[in-house]
């Protein structure tokens, strides 16, 4: 969908509102929109300055929401004819860009980097050049996931960190691999779907789930091809302890409700991908108040082995190293708060917290300390620092109860 | 491929550093096993395969990377004016010679209460509460004074702890303060099980919009005492996460959070720093200026150095002049100093926190400003300024302003200059009332005949009669058939207004308040009971005939009733008069996009 199509339905809508008293104004609209045989209700809403599109099947950006913004951008051209003509397809109206397009990009991208170098890619206009060719190769809107790898990139060429680069690179390199294959594997189908969005194939690998009591314990806001472009969410099953997150782009629409938060979850869809996967609530109830027993449920799920947690870090990055953002709720055995702080597992692995990033709540973390308050549990992303697994904090739970948002 | 040795990882990361492209740099194709013919392209890819394999492989949690296990230091440097002053070292927490907490002497923490930045003033009110709790020195002078400067006081950036504070004071005052907390507890209570119901779905109307503005400052002025439901709610409409209110309310909440000191806030209001842009990171701001938390320095900090929208620069140099970081200084006094100042309002609010001795010329050039609310706000600027040099041009000015709520500003600065040059242990200055000239006197009615007072009198006693067994409309009748027998006599008018403010029919009683506020303002705005119903009835019409869609005359009648001395109005409609002028006098949302 480009930026262009979106404002095209923008000012069509505004055009409906009247300029005259009592002629009301379109706040929202929803149609039914057939695509390729499967009928999905798409919402079109006015809010503030933005519009915000969702199909039923969850998706701000899919063929669905294509289809439905061309339906108003195509009223507007024809004015106000009863008859505006047939619905454009999507497919004609935007042509996707061929595959190779976007792994040519993604070459050309290492390859500038590599032949420049990691400690200067940051200064070289071939790899700003090689940056925004990709971007422009991307489908529009750009895929969150794509848009992650960019900002996730950027970041690690800014700090000039060489292993970071490469651990982005390579992850694009698979992608490249992927996109070239004639034959795709299950893996490669996979991999593309991470990237590119479930929606980008016909049969995405999607497991659905019913009846789920998550909790959100974190957010926040992640570059992506723009600054602060992706709000991320991570919410745990209280059962189980899966972790996954809801992504919601810049503009679009997501579930409801502050955080922390207590989901009762009807039906979500949990696409493949890299770790934290990523889920579409479709069906929910909020509690904006999580209730004390689902925090003493959400304890027992933490992790109390590090080394758990480690390996599956490390199994994560090595199938996604570009687009993998680990997140876990860990148990600590025993805490040391000498200086700095450091939590052991029963076995004496140990985690310290990553001082690099969210510096803030690295720092109220230590305030939190040193009035004496102890962590039950953790919630954090896991980073890693000279091979060292590090956790970016998000939450705390306390020993008597309480959850602390940091 | 050859890349099994420590040596060969070593050469292969700085082939990856240096670049492919470098002279420097061997050739990497033998050692990824690459033929010579191979490309770039391919190199890159066998490359960056190997040299993040072997990293993710390097990863456990047995050892610790030094530089991991490095404490963040507690604060980044900051660019701090250093003041040498008494004020300008003391501490409002710790156990420190000069900290607030370490004060004893009740005169020193009541000069800290008028002269302090907004943190000192807060810890000097909780010294003062700590020490008034204790009944055994209730009795003693300097307690006494105490009492009756916390009953005077109108601070109303201190509005929570105030309320607290008060509660523990005896007589009427401590009384009024109790029942205006009940009154607070049951609002709460209502909210809170309003929040459930719009959550359930029982309710498609957000509670928190739908207070009227009194009430909605009431609730937010003790933030911090509300359940996490509640503010998880607020957050939540911050956020933008609740499903439907508008931009608009988002800024009017924003706006109405602007004294919180809640912490549970802070994560909420970092997320709109780092992802809005304009007027909603400038009122995020200036609510995360006031509160003391760790997160709240480096979020500013970020977003100052990236942004480029003078409305959220403005914001954020002030509220990291509250946190003592003085970086903002050079944008806020250039935009002062300009000959055509843009956003001049924001500028004078940063320099409360951030201004300092020289620049008192700057500050006080504003308070002969045209705008009463710029005027009014350069003497607040002044007044935390608090420069002993400032003193005769704000006498002057005092003398010369026939602007209720300017001279009351400026009463406000003078005592806080007062308060500072005792505290730095100068000759404190004495500001002689008496001398000051042209205040406005009321005007004297024509005399009346002795008839005309007698049936005024009778007229006027029977409408209090009327009013006391609640016929409100035989009282009014009274009143108006008293104020035409004597046509300079305020009383019955007030009555008028009175009456129609408690029945909340305010376009009715705003036109006779206005009548007694032409015959004798002094008596309304003197006496507490009177000067409330008045800025109420103002506020209440302002909403109604803004929800009618007519800004421009609710501004008006805001702008109107803020030229008035309120300081002894309640904290919270002063408040929320305050914030609903910001509100209505903003222009509309720029276009320019920061780089949010």
């Amino acid at each position: 969908m480009s930026t262009r199509l979106r404002d095209a339905a923008i000012r069509h809508l505004r055009s409906r509102g009247g300029t005259g008293k009592g002629e009301g104004a379109v706040q929202r609209l929803s149609l039914d929109i057939e695509v390729s045989g499967r009928v999905e209700t798409v919402i079109l809403s006015l809010r503030d300055q933005d519009l915000q599109c969702v199909s039923s099947d969850g998706l701000s950006d899919g063929h669905h929401v294509i289809a439905a913004l061309h339906f108003v951008a195509g009223l507007e051209s024809h004015g106000d004819a009863p008859n505006a003509g047939p619905m454009l397809s999507p497919a004609v109206a935007d042509e996707p860009r061929p595959p190779t397009e976007l792994a040519d990009a993604l070459d050309d991208l290492l390859t500038a980097i590599t032949r420049v170098g990691a400690g200067d890619a940051q200064y070289a206009p071939s790899v700003d050049a090689a940056l925004e060719r990709l971007i422009e190769a991307a489908p529009s809107p750009t895929p969150s996931g794509l848009g992650r790898f960019v900002g996730r990139l950027r970041r690690e060429l800014g700090s000039e960190n060489a292993r970071g680069i490469a651990r982005m690179l390579d992850g694009a390199a698979r992608l490249v691999e992927a996109l070239r294959s004639d034959s795709p594997s299950e893996e490669c189908k996979r991999r593309i779907d991470a990237w590119l969005g479930a929606g980008s194939r016909a049969n995405p690998e999607i497991e659905v789930l019913y009846d789920r009591t998550m909790v959100e314990v974190g957010r926040e806001w992640l570059p992506g091809a723009e600054r602060a472009s992706i709000e991320r969410r991570y919410l745990v099953d209280v059962h189980t302890g899966a972790i996954y997150r809801e992504d919601r782009p810049r503009n679009a629409v997501a579930s409801l409700g502050p955080c922390p938060r207590e989901l009762r979850v009807g039906l979500a869809e949990v696409e493949a991908g890299a770790a934290p996967r990523r889920i579409r609530v479709l069906q929910y109830e909020v509690e904006p108040q999580v209730l004390q027993e689902t925090w003493e449920r959400l304890k027992q799920t933490a992790s109390p082995s590090f080394a758990e947690v480690t390996d599956g870090y490390r199994r994560s990055l090595g199938a996604e190293p570009a687009l993998s953002e680990p997140f876990a709720l860990i148990k600590p055995y025993r805490i040391e708060t000498n200086g700095v702080f450091k939590a052991f597992d029963p076995e004496g692995h140990q985690l310290v917290l990553d001082r690099t990033e969210r510096r803030g709540a690295v720092l109220a973390f230590y305030e939190l300390l040193a009035q004496g308050i102890e962590p039950a549990w953790l919630a954090g992303r896991l980073t890693d620092t000279g091979g060292t697994v590090c956790l970016s904090p998000f939450a705390i739970g306390t020993r008597d109860g309480r959850y602390l948002r940091l | 491929m050859a890349h099994g040795t420590e040596l060969d990882l070593d050469a292969l990361e700085l082939c990856f550093r240096e670049g492919l492209a470098s002279s420097e740099g061997a050739d990497p194709r033998e050692a990824l096993g690459c033929g010579p013919d191979a490309t770039d392209a391919e190199v890159a890819r066998a490359l960056v395969r190997v040299i993040a394999a072997s990293d993710i492989a390097a990863i456990g949690t047995l050892s610790l990377d030094p530089d991991a296990a490095r404490h963040p230091s507690v604060r980044p440097p900051t660019e701090v004016t250093a003041d040498p002053s008494f004020l300008g070292r003391l501490s409002t927490a710790g156990s420190g010679e000069l900290s607030v907490e370490q004060i004893d002497d009740m005169a020193t923490l009541l000069a800290v209460l008028r002269a302090g930045s907004r943190r000192q003033r807060r810890a000097a009110l909780m010294r003062v509460r700590e020490r008034i709790i204790d009944r055994r020195l209730l009795q003693t002078d300097a307690s006494r004074k105490a009492v009756q400067t916390l009953a005077e006081l109108r601070d109303v950036e201190l509005g929570y702890e105030l309320a607290q504070t008060r509660t523990q004071l005896p007589g009427g005052t401590g009384r009024e303060a109790r029942n205006e907390r009940e009154q607070w507890r049951r609002l709460a209570q209502r909210v809170e099980s309003d929040i459930r119901a719009f959550w359930d779905g029982q309710s498609s109307v957000e509670p928190i919009h739908i207070l009227p503005g009194d009430q909605r400052a009431l609730l937010l002025l003790q933030i911090c005492d509300l359940p996490d439901l509640v503010v998880n709610h607020i957050s939540a409409i911050i956020e933008g996460t609740d499903g439907g209110v508008p931009l608009e309310s988002r800024i009017g909440l924003l706006a109405s959070l602007r004294y919180a000191t809640d912490r549970r806030l802070v994560p909420t209001l970092v997320s709109v720093l780092e992802a809005e842009r304009g007027e909603l990171v400038a009122r995020a701001a200036r609510v995360l200026g006031g509160i003391e938390d760790a997160r709240v320095h480096p979020a500013l900090v970020e977003r100052f150095e990236r942004s480029f929208l003078l409305e959220e620069r403005l914001a954020l140099a002030g509220a990291l002049g509250m946190h003592g970081d003085c970086r903002g200084l050079p944008e806020v006094r250039s935009s002062l100093e300009d000959p055509q100042p843009r956003l001049l309002l924001q500028a004078l609010e940063a320099m409360e926190s951030l201004g300092a001795s020289e620049h008192t010329d700057l500050v006080s050039k504003f308070i002969e400003h045209p705008d009463v609310v710029i005027a009014t706000q350069a003497a607040r600027a002044a007044g935390r300024i608090a420069d002993g040099r400032g003193l005769d041009e704000l006498t002057e000015r005092y003398n010369a302003s026939s602007v209720p709520a300017l001279r009351a500003a400026i009463e406000d600065a003078l005592s806080a200059i007062a308060a500072r040059m005792e505290l730095r242990g100068e000759e404190v200055a004495t500001i002689d009332w008496s001398e000051v000239r042209n205040k406005p006197a009321p005007p004297k009615g024509s005399r009346d005949s002795l008839p005309a007072i007698t049936l005024g009198w009778r007229d006027y006693a029977m409408g209090r009669l009327w009013l006391v067994l609640g016929q409100s409309s035989w009282a009014v009748a009274r009143f108006e058939s008293a104020a035409a027998r004597r046509i300079g006599w305020a009383s019955p008018l007030i009555g008028i207004g009175m009456a129609f403010a408690h029945q909340e029919q305010y376009a009715l009683a705003l036109p006779a308040f206005r009548r007694a506020l032409e015959l004798d303002r002094p008596r309304i705005e003197r006496n507490p009971i009177l000067v409330r119903a008045m800025a109420k009835s103002f506020l209440h019409r302002a909403e109604q005939i803004e929800r009618e869609g007519r800004d421009d005359v609710a501004r008006g009648l805001v702008g109107e009733v803020l030229t008035l001395d309120l300081r002894r109005a309640p904290g919270t409609v002063r408040f929320e008069l305050k914030r609903k002028h910001d509100v209505l006098r903003r222009e509309e949302p720029d276009d320019v996009h920061s780089a949010a």
